[in-house]
């Protein structure tokens, strides 16, 4: 991984990860209180938007880790795509209405170029408080390995 | 670690408002109901690694981004 540290000026921070280089403002910064499984200290997250890349977006650290993620909406991938979150994750993004969160999946590329996306632990933002998390709904029933053919 | 003996609908209660009660006890296994808040996550720990190794895994994707990308339009 080879992303040049980040750097802050008025125009604010530039983000360089392997997949983009963008500019973002500092208001756009997601809160992820519990980062994610494997990276519970990275905490701080920006959505780079890179049309030519779509539907991929890439979800990138920005407290001076490089690690960054590609995500895609579930639904562009499995229309039907549809899972309920427990009480514990709505009370985490502080949010009693479902239909105003936003929904990625992470997409994972194995050693054999196998792609395949994480239906089963979705990232769920919610825009009006720049809060995410990624859950893993109990009753989930899309595996956590969703096969993307040739 | 802390341990006890429990038989069945014997409960342990951790904090004010954590209730883990055995429902069964089998040969290769032990039900457990678990009354939480809801602001407590409840998980089994497998799923957490699982998670936890696929966004490792994923977090190593290589660079090849304009091909993923492509096999995902295609496969929309």
């Amino acid at each position: 991984m080879t992303s040049a540290p980040l750097q802050t000026d008025q125009q604010g921070l530039d983000v360089r990860s392997r997949f983009a280089t963008s500019k973002v403002n500092p208001r756009d910064v997601l809160l992820f209180p519990d980062g994610l499984p494997g990276y519970e200290t990275t905490k701080e997250f920006v959505l780079l938007d890179v049309p030519e890349q779509a539907p991929l977006k890439v979800l990138h650290a920005v407290n001076g880790s490089d690690t960054c993620f590609l995500v895609v909406d579930p639904k562009a991938v499995l229309p039907t795509y549809r899972c309920e979150l427990g009480s514990s994750d709505r009370l985490r993004l502080g949010t009693d209405d479902d239909h105003t969160l936003v929904w990625l999946a992470i997409v994972i590329v194995s050693d054999n170029g196998e792609v395949a996306v994480n239906l089963r632990a979705p990232i769920v933002i919610n825009p009006a408080r720049m809060t995410g998390r990624q859950v893993m709904p109990n009753a989930c029933v899309y595996p956590l390995r969703f096969v993307i053919g040739q | 670690m802390l341990v006890f003996t429990r038989r069945r609908h014997e409960t342990i209660m951790i904090g004010d408002g954590i209730e883990v009660r055995v429902l069964r006890v089998g040969r290769d296994g032990v039900r457990l109901g678990i009354v939480a808040p809801p602001e407590v996550p409840v998980h089994r720990q497998e799923i957490y690694n699982q998670i936890r190794d696929a966004n490792r895994s994923a977090a190593d994707t290589p660079h090849a981004v304009s091909a993923i990308a492509e096999r995902l339009r295609r496969h929309t």
